[in-house]
């Protein structure tokens, strides 16, 4: 056992995992190694149709067997059909013990649970949530689930951590020849960031689209020299699942206020001034924030540089308004976003590689002044847990949530201080997801708690005059002052999921719930 | 079996229900919802201890939980209880 910078007793081997490196500090990691390559392969002439008939002669022709890796994008969120076909069709040729390795899962991939529980699926390298991440937290997985950043999991692809067998690639629209779009057809989904690192260093790619384009296809996101096989499906997912309509700002007067606290604490900020570039979360309190800043901008007359992350309507219109030069898109959250994308040179998509990655020359969240996020609890060092709720259920993945924390001038985690009678400010956080040390301010209804090492940020605060500042540990008693002591968690000692911190290193586990 | 209820479902809010129990059976708590995973041993403990302050001996109890503090548990508790035993909560 090692006790690492963010404070946790960590295994030096963990069961299913192996050798542990800990983590010792947000920059601390040295990459080693070179960027990983696929074998060569040759095309010529004499081929100039990549189609197969079906998921199954896809699925025969990659040369997938059992115990290889197989992963997935999740740019059709919860109306993706893709992956739990693919699944259907592996574990109907009798192929087993994959090791699962998406860009995220959502509710409509309970469908897998019966391929967890057969074995067709060994392990989920990927954010696990709603049934699947309970199956996990109760230990219905034989090996632990590891969980890694939009950023890490492009450096895990690039650095060769991870060997991708076979990437099955939902594409709203391709060509034969595998050129593929997620701007167009019935199923876009706008930017296709997330599969891009998958399509350059998976043995062997698979696209499969709905929307069969003449050759060659008009928006090429992928390019054909990364894609092996095209199969056509009738549907690769349920539009109403995969854009979510308008978000709407939050009306709800406490989420409000801390939206104003938190748009406060930018404005006062040395960052607040032409050139600003920002990202918010898509979440109500976030968009508010957003709102509020949009305000002050066009008071002051500020113009901004980009906005960056998943891309909304909100900041698309922000765009067209002239507050914001250009958006980097790695993911396009609604309609107006997918719209965008398709029509505007300035409004550009980006994957997660250059969106997160720690290891290449530069990725875009170093360029960010501000960003917005969540957290379901903080503590007294500021660090931040997405990935537990408070009964100890892993039911979250990361999303960008160290990467832009770790990337931006000042990051600002926004929370009620208490939801229901769980308290959201405590004295540890049961799972360290992102290090205090890259989080400035923690913003709730009852003030804002700036992190002692920005005293830059403290003064700027004072000088505004307008923000309630408060220090965690007032935030803390004040919480723990309106619910009382929270009993601990039971947990088995078995590791059922690894945090990864985005250099690959250990940040945290997450242990195995206690039958009741 | 006689039944009284207080309390609503809206959030930090719970719902308590209590029964008659014979002579000699105590207090039992049962629980679900929200907090109940961290606050659990808080719930059981807040509830006996306002029965047991009520004079009251033997009687089930059921707590359907949506977030509610200690003050609204005790006071849903207190209003549940005096319900059952006819007095005046209303």
């Amino acid at each position: 056992m090692t006790i690492n910078t963010a404070g946790r007793n960590i295994p030096d081997s963990i069961p299913g995992y192996g050798d542990v490196k800990h983590f010792e500090g947000h920059d601390k990691r040295i990459p080693e190694g070179n960027r990983y390559g696929k074998k060569n392969r040759a095309s010529f002439n004499n081929k100039t149709d990549k189609t197969l008939p079906d998921i199954k002669a896809a699925i025969s022709a990659s040369g997938l067997k059992s115990g290889m890796t197989v992963s997935f994008h999740h740019h059709l969120r919860n109306g993706d059909f893709v992956v739990n076909a693919v699944m259907d069709a592996c574990a109907e040729m009798g192929i087993r013990d994959l090791v699962l390795f998406p860009t995220a899962l959502f509710g409509v991939h309970k469908h897998l649970t019966k391929h967890i529980k057969s074995g067709v699926i060994r392990q989920i390298q990927g954010s696990v949530n709603g049934p699947i991440g309970q199956l996990a937290s109760e230990g219905g997985m034989e090996v632990p689930v590891v969980l890694r950043s939009h950023g890490g999991r492009p450096r895990a692809v690039t650095s060769g951590n991870i060997v991708i067998d076979v990437a099955f690639i939902a594409a709203p629209t391709s060509d034969r020849y595998g050129n593929l779009s997620g701007a167009v057809g019935k199923s876009a989904c706008g930017s296709l960031g997330y599969a891009h690192s998958d399509a350059e260093y998976a043995e062997c790619v698979v696209a499969i689209t709905d929307n069969l384009a003449p050759f060659p296809a008009s928006n090429i996101h992928i390019p054909q020299y990364f894609v092996d096989y095209v199969v056509t499906v009738e549907s690769i997912g349920d539009p109403a699942g995969i854009v979510s309509g308008t978000t709407r700002v939050t009306r709800d007067p406490m989420r409000l206020l801390i939206a104003r606290n938190a748009a406060r604490l930018i404005e006062s900020s040395q960052y607040f001034k032409d050139g600003i570039s920002f990202q918010t979360g898509a979440g109500g309190i976030s968009l508010a924030v957003a709102a509020y800043v949009r305000d002050a901008m066009r008071e002051r007359g500020i113009k901004g540089s980009f906005g960056l992350g998943g891309i909304t309507e909100f900041f698309v219109d922000m765009m067209k308004e002239g507050l914001f030069e250009r958006l980097m898109d790695v993911q396009s959250f609604d309609l107006a976003a997918v719209k965008s994308i398709g029509e505007n040179p300035n409004h550009i998509e980006i994957s997660a590689d250059w969106y997160a990655n720690p290891w290449n020359a530069g990725c875009a969240v170093n360029m960010l002044d501000t960003v917005v996020l969540g957290a379901t609890e903080v503590d007294r060092n500021f660090n931040a847990n997405v990935n537990t709720e408070a009964d100890g259920a892993l039911l979250h993945g990361i999303g960008g949530h160290q990467d832009t924390a770790a990337g931006a001038q000042l990051t600002i985690i926004t929370t009620p201080l208490l939801r229901g009678r769980i308290p959201c400010a405590v004295d540890s956080v049961y799972t360290v997801t992102t290090p205090g040390e890259v989080v400035d301010a923690v913003v709730t209804e009852f003030g804002v708690a700036i992190n002692p090492r920005r005293q830059d940020l403290i003064d700027a605060a004072k000088e505004a005059g307008n923000i309630p500042l408060v220090t965690m540990d007032e935030l803390i008693e004040k919480a723990e002052g309106l619910t009382g002591k929270m009993s601990p968690v039971e947990t088995e000692e078995r590791i059922i999921g690894v945090v990864e911190y985005r250099d690959g290193t250990v940040i945290d586990v997450v242990r195995q719930l206690k039958k009741k | 079996m006689q039944t009284a209820q207080a309390g609503t479902l809206e959030s930090m809010d719970c719902i308590v229900t209590v029964s008659e129990s014979e002579k000699g059976r105590g207090i039992t708590v049962s629980m679900e919802g929200a907090s109940v995973a961290r606050f659990g041993e808080a719930i059981v403990s807040s509830t006996k201890d306002t029965l047991k302050k009520m004079g009251v001996l033997d009687i089930s109890v059921s707590v359907q939980d949506n977030g509610a503090g200690d003050l609204v548990l005790r006071a849903r508790v207190e209003a549940a209880a005096t319900r059952l035993l006819g007095g005046d909560a209303r």
